[in-house]
């Protein structure tokens, strides 16, 4: 028999990211406070001890991170939160956790920026900040919700991913989901089966040729040794070969670089979350993700009492790009507009190229979220 | 090379050092006896393999990871090795096994880099030794000058002879509460003795070692390694063993005394609200399926949590509220504010453009909703409550000029005045709402000093 008790919380989103990381197995966390993001870090502050794991507060961003991805390498899974300046600050280390292939989740949860910004000020202008951040242009793969509900079940997925692949993962949110308090229904939360990075142990040394960074095919993870554990760690951020040796261009070190971003890709059908509102005779396309997407959502629902029709699309996975997705959904669309509250439409730059022969419109503004009627305007 | 750490017997090996290999830095640099006697102090420890961790960075002492192929190596970026390792030792002595040791391996400009990481890591007293290789200069991009070099040093960048003094590592380390402490030359007889104290020691612990970058400070300062002495001196920076005492707990003995002993089970999922079944039909009741309100004061009144109490009572009437709360970045002055929406329907859009009731109590209150324009927003049927001190810039059909923080007191003038619309307009049954405002407050009779209710119904 289907449960339809309703199990309400006022929650907001940073607190469902904290329950999120720790339903998914998270152990440690290092935080620095800063707004919007602090919230997570306080749940983790007062959760974490609760199941055995360790929340830490760091002396800046800088430190945040690099404690997050030593516990990794230990073999704990690890997380981090912060917003647009503190970002700033880890991406050196970010790059680290890539190259190392070290499981990591980041939550940004946005501000207005740039610099300091507006600190209590919500934005979605990190849409590339948050993605474009690496010198050689790796996919780090970037997860959206728009809800304290999809805060928990996205978070859930950003360590899966991010421990399957062995990489950084980007937990995207904004001030509007992080700080808003509303109503939560946990009989309808998704509890995700959990998954664990794939270890590598001693007995299995015998028959296995294991290598530190080792994999057969380029789009392949290698297997795991913690740093501690009975099998020897030669871990480095500078290019290396297979054994974890400095090195600066040979192929097997080319190839490595290159599997770093074919992991990615070899899994990026999997990657993809969205979430797909159709309205049958519609010649409109809103794609929107964040709270953008929630107020699309508002505008699909006003519309059902008007002769004007849009379907909607919100994006969870913005990287990789779900391309295919994106030019499927949008076939049949004569008009296709992108939602999103930064200045230029980041994220429609990066797919308008996807929609040949279709009008493309985009909402955007800064200082204040998108109102449904700026959206209705456009359709 | 053997993968297996646990295979390896340190007795009979004698040595954590991979085997024949070359060192990597020029004749006569101090980085090759440096790691020579690390790996004499590991000896003489016994470590086992697998318990140690060597984390190097950037620089030319960064090259020492492949010279010890029998211990778990991680290199890092510049001046972040320690922060890294921090978060090792941290993980493995809370979480994992507790036998780890972990050593930095840092040069003069990965420390400075990486100051505030070593700061850190000595206040926190967690298990790690940082290894500081002072050759005064930035050896592997071509010899130029760092925050170590001593008064008068000639380098690539320093061509006149350096102006800016050298930092005292030591003394900031001291100053961080670190309770090991040592400055070595690198040809001192007991520098193997000290490296063991460094390592053994049970919390942050830190070596700095003076050297000469044979390639780029010797001939161009006339410099000899007896003169390594005379410099420290001359810069009063004392050598030897500085500190040395056990007066602090080690990280991790603490944390787990404060939090694991008597730790709460944590239940994710307990202390729901379960809604009430008679849900409010808000369309037939409003017109509108969701209505938005807007309550406005001063910081330290209480705004915030009488909004977070309407959201409460709603909640259990199974009516679906978002709360948006706003004050300035000091958050304990001016104003503050919450946006509330009760709605019988999910809330897609948390915004609220067009409020239905506005309370306000206080003259901060007021300056913020004209700051951020909301009268501009307002319609002739909004519902506006507020402090008969007030002077609101806006008449509509439904004002309440009330006493509020005379009759409720400043810290419960906003949730006199929610009670008050939550009266007028009844969106779900009030009990709910009263038990919550008597649970915090006591005896509901006599929380306001005055029949604030009855000043409306009998209006």
């Amino acid at each position: 028999m289907i449960d339809t008790v309703k199990k309400i919380k006022l929650r907001n989103g940073n607190q469902m990211i904290a329950e999120g990381a720790i339903y998914a197995g998270c152990k440690f966390f290092a935080g620095y406070p800063i707004t919007p993001a602090s919230g997570i870090y306080k749940g983790m502050i007062d959760m974490l001890p609760q199941v055995g794991g360790l929340a830490i507060p760091s002396p800046d961003e800088i430190s945040a991170i690099a404690y997050c991805v030593g516990a990794s390498m230990r073999g704990f899974k690890s997380m981090t939160a912060t917003s647009g300046p503190g970002w700033s600050l880890m991406i050196e280390t970010v790059q680290y956790a890539l190259i190392t292939e070290t499981p990591i989740v980041i939550a940004i949860v946005q501000r207005l920026g740039p610099a300091t910004g507006g600190a209590t000020q919500g934005a979605q202008g990190d849409i590339l900040f948050s993605e474009f951040i690496t010198s050689g242009g790796y996919t780090i793969p970037v997860l959206y919700p728009t809800n304290p509900k999809e805060c928990f079940e996205l978070t859930v997925k950003a360590f899966n991913w991010s421990e399957k692949l062995r990489t950084p993962v980007v937990l995207l949110s904004d001030k509007e989901i992080g700080m808003t308090t509303e109503t939560v229904d946990y009989s309808g939360l998704e509890f995700l089966p959990i998954e664990n990075r794939k270890t590598i142990e001693p007995d299995e040394l015998i028959d296995k040729d294991w290598k530190m960074y080792g994999f057969d095919n380029l789009g392949d993870v290698p297997l795991f040794a913690p740093v501690g554990g009975k099998i020897k760690v030669t871990a480095t951020g500078s290019a290396h070969n297979k054994e974890g040796e400095l090195k600066k261009n040979d192929p097997e070190t080319i190839s490595i670089l290159k599997h770093l971003e074919e992991k990615i890709q070899a899994h990026r059908d999997e990657l993809v979350e969205y979430k797909f509102y159709e309205e049958e005779n519609a010649q409109t396309l809103i794609i929107s993700f964040g709270i953008t997407g929630r107020t699309s959502l508002e505008v699909f629902r006003r519309l059902k009492d008007s002769n004007k029709k849009a379907s909607v699309l919100i994006i969870h996975s913005l990287f990789p790009i779900p391309k295919k997705l994106l030019k499927d959904v949008s076939q049949r669309y004569k008009k296709i507009i992108v939602a999103e509250e930064n200045m230029n439409g980041q994220y429609r730059m990066l797919i308008e190229n996807l929609f040949e022969g279709k009008e493309i419109i985009g909402v955007n503004k800064i200082g204040s979220m998108i109102t449904p009627q700026e959206i209705l305007e456009k359709i | 090379m053997e993968k297996l750490l646990s295979n390896i017997d340190i007795n009979t090996e004698c040595t954590y050092m991979t085997k024949g290999v070359q060192m990597p830095f020029c004749k006569g640099c101090g980085h090759s006896h440096i790691l020579r006697k690390l790996d004499e102090a590991l000896v003489k420890l016994k470590l086992n393999p697998e318990d140690v961790c060597l984390v190097t960075d950037i620089g030319c002492i960064g090259l020492a990871d492949y010279l010890f192929d029998k211990v778990h190596t991680v290199h890092t970026t510049h001046g972040r090795s320690t922060a890294f390792a921090t978060g090792i030792a941290l993980a493995d002595k809370v979480l994992a096994s507790k036998k780890l040791k972990t050593i930095v391996l840092i040069g003069d400009g990965g420390a400075m880099i990486g100051l505030l990481h070593i700061v850190n890591a000595a206040l926190l007293n967690t298990d790690v030794t940082v290894i500081v290789a002072d050759n005064f200069l930035f050896g592997m991009t071509g010899g130029q000058q760092s925050s170590f070099s001593p008064i008068d040093f000639i380098t690539q960048t320093s061509p006149l002879g350096n102006i800016i003094p050298p930092l005292d590592l030591c003394k900031v380390a001291v100053s961080s509460k670190a309770q090991f402490v040592a400055r070595k030359i690198s040809t001192d007889k007991d520098l193997v003795n000290t490296i063991v104290e460094a390592i053994n020691y049970n919390g942050f612990s830190l070596v700095e070692i003076l050297e000469l970058c044979t390639e780029y400070a010797v001939e161009k300062n006339k410099l000899k390694g007896t003169d390594l002495v005379k410099i420290a001196e001359n810069h009063e920076h004392q050598l030897g063993i500085i500190e040395n005492k056990q007066e602090r707990k080690e990280f991790s003995t603490a944390y787990i005394e404060k939090f694991f002993k008597d730790r709460l089970e944590l239940n994710l999922f307990s202390n729901f609200i379960t809604p009430d079944e008679n849900l409010v039909d808000f369309k037939s009741k409003f017109g509108t399926e969701q209505i938005g309100i807007i309550i406005s004061g001063s910081a330290g009144e209480k705004v915030q949590s009488s909004a977070a109490m309407l959201c409460q009572a709603a909640a259990q009437a199974g009516l679906f509220t978002t709360q948006k709360n706003d004050n300035p970045v000091t958050q304990g002055s001016g104003f503050s504010l919450s946006e509330v929406i009760l709605s019988s329907n999910e809330i897609y859009y948390t915004g609220v453009d067009a409020p239905f009731a506005l309370v306000i109590v206080s003259n901060d209150g007021l300056k913020e909703l004209i700051s951020q324009a909301v009268f501009d927003r307002v319609n002739e049927d909004t519902i506006i409550i507020y402090d008969e001190s007030l002077d609101i810039p806006i008449q509509t059909n439904k004002m309440y000029p009330l006493p509020l923080r005379k009759i409720c007191g400043p810290d419960k003038a906003a949730l006199g005045g929610i009670d008050v619309l939550l009266n007028l307009i009844e969106p779900f049954p009030l009990n709910n709402f009263y038990k919550l405002i008597e649970k915090r407050f006591g005896d509901y009779s006599k929380i306001y000093k005055a029949d604030l209710i009855g000043m409306i119904t009998n209006n």
